[in-house]
């Protein structure tokens, strides 16, 4: 192809094309923090666990939690709060395992596919946090219906009226509508910033896995 | 210790920053681009640095991370390509071109070649700058193989974009 061949001769011959950037201003330019998507990953991975951290902390003094501690359902409840922790130490270990391995030296494919697992890491992570919550509440609701003398006063009170079912279904969709808005204020989260982050990196992706087919 | 370190990097990137140069010239649309690039580029070439061992020549480890920086970890400048900065852009490139038709013929493939993909345009590069299908494959991660199949269709594609 003769246009290529031209293109290639011009494209050498490039002496004073460029513009030659001073040792002084190299220098500067190594002082400068980068602003690459990795960096950005990182920070919004460590806001993520920070933000399930802080919610799990916030919830546990609530005046509900308290009144928890009064019905003996600790042998319900630290197990699972343990199990919650040990989770997020296993996921906090993995995360910084991908984070390390992701370096600018491998191949443009390998680079990407670290990227992408320390990224899947935390959807892991995020959607274990969703499961947990949907769990915690189902078997919150049950230690309530159990315990809560005002919560049984009011089945029976419903039972006594013929209402008990509309009672149920009112507890059951109240919680469902708040874990539908939860998990949506959450995927949109996803869509808007991994979105803008990650959108360049899985279309190059896919163009590179299109070559092994 | 660390001074010395950063003498010998700033000194071998400026000797070698035409590199650099070319994957900015290649990957932006802009001067202010041009320079952000450049600076990302610069920074993860520095922090790669360290580990530089010196069994590769420093030039072909640039080529690795300059790519890989803006392929993958560059976030493009939000502001969309303007035409007339574009057209100064080219006209700098071609300037040198001598005879007209030629100087026509290239405005044409650079145009082209700037028309392709992300990862295209990373194989071209690597072809203009003479690199072995082996390092191609090695830099992209791709089979030497399947170097050699997509460099046949992206030079198709270029014919296509150049006679429509």
């Amino acid at each position: 192809m003769d246009e290529l061949e031209l293109l290639k001769k011009d494209w050498n011959k490039n002496g004073d094309k460029y513009p030659k950037l001073s040792y002084d201003e190299i220098y500067k330019m190594i002082l400068k923090k980068s602003s690459s998507i990795v960096k950005w990953i990182f920070i919004i991975s460590l806001l993520e666990f920070v933000f399930w951290g802080i919610i799990s902390i916030a919830l546990k003094d609530t005046e509900s939690m308290q009144r928890f501690k009064n019905y003996d359902a600790d042998k319900i409840i630290i197990p699972l709060t343990i199990f919650g922790y040990i989770i997020l130490a296993y996921f906090f270990y993995l995360f910084f395992k991908n984070y390390k391995t992701i370096s600018v030296t491998d191949s443009a494919k390998v680079l990407m596919e670290n990227i992408l697992k320390t990224r899947r890491t935390v959807k892991k992570y995020v959607a274990f946090n969703l499961i947990y919550l949907v769990f915690s509440t189902i078997v919150v609701l049950f230690i309530e219906f159990d315990k809560d003398a005002e919560l049984i006063n009011q089945v029976e009170q419903a039972s006594a009226n013929g209402e008990v079912f509309k009672f149920y279904a009112i507890i059951i969709i109240t919680t469902l509508l708040l874990l539908a808005v939860a998990v949506g204020v959450l995927l949109l989260f996803y869509w808007l910033v991994y979105g803008l982050l990650l959108g360049r990196l899985n279309k190059n992706y896919k163009e590179l896995k299109k070559l092994e087919v | 210790m660390k001074k010395e370190l950063e003498h010998n990097f700033v000194e071998l990137l400026e000797k070698h920053q035409n590199i650099v140069h070319k994957v900015c010239r290649l990957y932006t649309n802009n001067q202010d681009a041009h320079n952000d690039l450049f600076q990302e580029i610069t920074i993860q070439l520095w922090k790669a640095y360290p580990k530089f061992r010196g069994d590769s020549k420093f030039s072909t480890w640039m080529y690795r991370v300059g790519l890989n920086t803006a392929i993958t970890l560059y976030r493009k400048n939000k502001r969309r390509i303007k035409t007339e900065e574009f057209d100064a852009f080219q006209y700098k490139i071609s300037a040198e071109a001598y005879d007209d038709s030629e100087e026509h013929q290239l405005k044409l493939m650079y145009k082209a070649v700037r028309q392709l993909n992300d990862i295209d345009k990373a194989l071209i590069f690597l072809y203009l700058e003479d690199k072995s299908y082996k390092e191609i494959s090695e830099t992209m991660g791709i089979s030497e193989v399947n170097a050699r199949v997509k460099m046949n269709r992206i030079k198709t594609k270029l014919k296509t974009i150049l006679n429509p």
